[in-house]
């Protein structure tokens, strides 16, 4: 018996675990980032498919309805390639000379030195805007319905005070848009959380791939066969930690629901 | 332009497989969401919890990791069952695993949706089906399945585009085999090549962006035919919400 807690609490906290548990950073700090990012991005949106010049109307529109009419994984491997790509092409303009454009026998990238070379924190950084990206553009139709959905009493109230436009925006229009988008954000967020799960197709060592190591059969050649193919485990507590982040959302978004519709008639509710 | 042309013939065959999952998986997917959705609406407490729990579960999980986790339950049954059964080759194959882990997930979006349905079914319509006289059975089948499934048919369009874009993750989380490439696969095999990002991933987009159009069209007329007692229809909205 307690060589059995001595082994599992030896094995739970080994080196590859520690990693394992470590990397669950990665995933937070994407869920966070790419959600801010998507909050941003909506407004932005939104605001160009509210605006009264038609061309940048057209970009709003253009932008919620491209980004969601191609799965979120192909945009979310092809924002990061294609960023990196694009760096490297201006710093070829920069630093190739034509000695060294003849000296690159592969295709990409143009000279040796015109190399980036992306490490765990910029592709992090490049998966969160690809996330804000992606769910931006459903957080665009969410923010756009819920600025539709505020009372026109309330910002006439607003102007009839002598409210400049942008004063009514911020302080009235935007203030009270949250009421209304909130629901529609818990869903955006609970897509974000999930998107997540795919960092590992961009090379970053997140919760799936150590999950995918440490299960794999592990074979010392000093103790012999520790475990078989534990893989499904593994695989089973992630299934359950987004489970649970999940429910703890759902609780968080209803706290913030009841936290924002205060003293808002109970009919937005 | 002639490159154009040649990239949209390398991606033809690749399209059929994110077509197979996705028509593999809806159908089965219908049936098994209708049963969630009327389980959850039951009043025994026990089939009712069971199919909250598995909806709420299927929801609340990525389908990346639904992936992998049944692909590595299957394997690890590999040894003591499907091996001396000699259905390995068949329960291990991208092409079953793929569509089972789809139905799986599909069910569970799609029976909420018919849950939500189920409820916004209107009261007097089944209280005069009731006053008639129907059977449980006569009820369902006369007045709260030609409801539920008018109630439910442009969500459910959204959600069958969704699954269709969700077969793009198949090959990441399952064995490539020999040939068998999707558009993803073939789009990242291509671009790891020649590095031209913009041009492969672009087909594969515009690829999944036809097919998502002529699904809308297809379940469109169904909408139509469903509404064809309407005086005006209301029409399918073509930019729906496509949240899930």
């Amino acid at each position: 018996m307690m060589d059995d807690i001595a082994f599992w609490l030896g094995y739970l906290t080994n080196g590859k675990h520690l990693t394992w548990y470590a990397s669950f950073q990665f995933t937070i700090f994407a869920a966070l980032a790419g959600g801010g990012l998507a909050v941003v991005f909506g407004l932005i949106g939104a605001t160009l498919k509210n605006s009264r010049f038609w061309p940048l109307r057209l970009i709003g529109s253009i932008y919620s309805s491209i980004v969601r009419g191609v799965p979120d994984v192909l945009f979310f491997l092809f924002f990061p390639l294609a960023f990196e790509q694009g760096v490297e092409w201006l710093m070829a303009t920069q630093l190739c000379t034509p000695e060294t454009l003849a000296a690159q026998s592969a295709a990409w990238p143009p000279c040796k030195d015109a190399n980036w070379f992306l490490g765990t924190p910029e592709y992090l950084i490049l998966a969160s805007v690809s996330l804000g990206l992606v769910y931006g553009a459903f957080a665009t139709n969410v923010i756009h319905g819920a600025l539709r959905s505020v009372p026109k009493g309330q910002l006439e109230a607003a102007r009839a005070y002598g409210m400049s436009a942008r004063q009514v925006l911020w302080r009235i229009h935007i203030r009270q848009m949250w009421i209304y988008a909130l629901p529609g954000l818990s869903n955006v967020w609970m897509l974000i959380v999930k998107a997540t799960s795919l960092l590992s197709l961009l090379q970053i060592a997140d919760i799936v791939l150590w999950a995918d190591r440490l299960g794999a059969p592990n074979f010392l050649p000093t103790v012999g066969l520790v475990h078989e193919d534990w893989r499904w485990r593994y695989y089973l507590v992630l299934f359950v930690f987004y489970i649970l982040v999940t429910l703890v959302s759902e609780r968080a978004f209803g706290a913030l629901m009841r936290r924002a519709g205060r003293g808002i008639l109970s009919e937005a509710r | 332009m002639e490159r154009f042309l040649a990239e949209l013939a390398l991606f033809a065959p690749a399209v059929v497989f994110n077509v197979y999952f996705a028509a593999a998986s809806v159908p089965l997917g219908f049936v098994m969401a209708v049963f969630l959705a009327l389980g959850k609406n039951s009043a025994n407490p026990l089939i009712s919890r069971l199919s909250r729990g598995y909806i709420y579960a299927f929801r609340g999980s990525p389908l990346f990791i639904q992936f992998f986790m049944v692909y590595s339950l299957a394997l690890s049954f590999n040894v003591s069952l499907w091996k001396p059964m000699g259905i390995s080759w068949f329960v291990l194959h991208p092409l079953f695993i793929g569509p089972l882990v789809l139905v799986l997930n599909t069910a569970a979006y799609t029976a909420e949706i018919f849950y939500g349905a189920l409820r916004a079914v209107p009261r007097g319509e089944i209280e005069a089906a009731r006053a008639y006289g129907m059977s449980q059975r006569q009820q369902f089948r006369h007045v709260i399945w030609p409801n539920l499934i008018r109630l439910a048919w442009p969500a459910y369009t959204n959600e069958v585009v969704f699954l269709f874009h969700a077969t793009a993750i198949v090959y990441f989380a399952l064995p490539v085999i020999g040939q068998q490439k999707d558009l993803m696969i073939t789009a990242k095999e291509l671009f790891e090549r020649d590095y031209n990002a913009f041009l492969h991933f672009s087909v594969a987009a515009l690829y999944f962006l036809a097919v998502s159009l002529v699904v809308f069209f297809l379940f469109g007329l169904v909408y139509q035919r469903l509404m064809r007692h309407m005086p005006a229809a209301p029409g399918m909205r073509f930019a729906p919400k496509w949240i899930r």
